[in-house]
């Protein structure tokens, strides 16, 4: 009898990870949103579909899932001595990626959340692209700002 | 038996819930980066200066003219492009008296001695580039006009020039 139970504990421990609950998910910053070189009052626009400069997440999950992606945007970057450089997104400035192509992306607005459905196989990328607006007066030096992606394993 | 179902369901149902219950949300971040170059900076270095001008006679100060032609120092970012426009005056004025000022002409330079100065109108613009320290020389010239009956006195305007990358 108690073995029986341990057995039937064993086997219900183990069957936690069973691939009908699938995978858990996991998100990889991939790329960052690189502007390079901006001149002080020249708007610089890194589109979502550059290949070189625009960011890129990973994510994996579950197979065929419905995920919730939204986003924690900055509003600008900050430079030197604290100097703040405003940092805007369009409409459309985020993509997802079923089969994480940079060339087939679906648009959205990264200020919104968006529901993506992972790939057979469980996978999907998002790319991100921005508008940094350098005042006419910015301080010369190195911005950055950090973008964050949240995903969530819709029920 | 049925206490071995009984405990199947417990832990099962723990199982599930707890399954349910695993945050299944998660995160990455990415860095924005972005280097910001030199602010352009304009200086109105010395003044197109005619001097002395006689009534119906014709005065031409060329951009090539190293004392009294107008000149701009502009500093930025090294190397870089800039598009250079000009706001030009039609005539000079003095208490209500005008000169005209015509055929204006332009030179730039990566020094400040015009070696290897090009030159260009300045009613049409230039697009030179900063030199290797992030510098450039911009010279004006031009012609004024008196009429024979123009009165005497002291003629001036303001040229303006506007640079950005």
């Amino acid at each position: 009898m108690k073995r029986k139970r341990w057995i039937v504990i064993g086997a219900m421990l183990l069957g936690v990870p069973l691939p009908a609950q699938g995978r858990p998910i996991t998100v990889t910053g991939v790329r960052g949103v690189t502007f390079g070189a901006v001149l002080p009052g020249v708007p610089r626009v890194i589109s979502r579909t550059d290949p070189a400069n625009s960011g890129q997440y990973d994510i994996r999950g579950p197979n065929r899932r419905q995920v919730l992606l939204s986003f924690v945007l900055p509003l600008s970057m900050t430079g030197p001595a604290g100097a703040l450089m405003p940092l805007s997104f369009g409409a459309s400035d985020a993509g997802y990626s079923q089969s994480q192509a940079i060339g087939s992306q679906v648009a959205f607005d990264p200020k919104q959340p968006f529901t993506a459905t992972l790939s057979n196989n469980g996978r999907g990328s998002v790319f991100v692209g921005a508008t940094a607006n350098a005042a006419t007066n910015q301080r010369a030096g190195a911005y950055t700002a950090t973008i964050i992606l949240n995903v969530t394993v819709l029920p | 038996m049925r206490s071995i179902t009984k405990l199947s369901l417990v832990v099962a149902a723990l199982v599930l819930t707890g399954t349910a219950l695993q945050a299944q949300t998660n995160n990455a971040s990415i860095t924005a980066t972005a280097s910001v170059q030199t602010p352009i900076n304009v200086l109105g270095a010395q003044q197109l200066s005619f001097g002395n001008v006689f009534p119906g006679v014709n005065k031409t100060v060329v951009a090539m003219d190293l004392t009294n032609a107008g000149r701009f120092d502009i500093s930025g970012q090294a190397s870089t492009p800039v598009t250079l426009s000009f706001t030009l005056p039609a005539t000079l004025g003095s208490s209500g008296n005008t000169m005209p000022i015509v055929s204006y002409a332009g030179v730039h330079a990566q020094n400040s001695t015009q070696t290897g100065g090009i030159g260009f109108s300045p009613s049409a613009g230039a697009s030179p580039s900063l030199n290797a320290s992030g510098q450039l020389w911009v010279w004006i010239g031009a012609q004024v006009q008196p009429a024979t009956n123009q009165a005497a006195g002291v003629y001036t305007g303001s040229i303006v020039m506007t640079v950005v990358y």
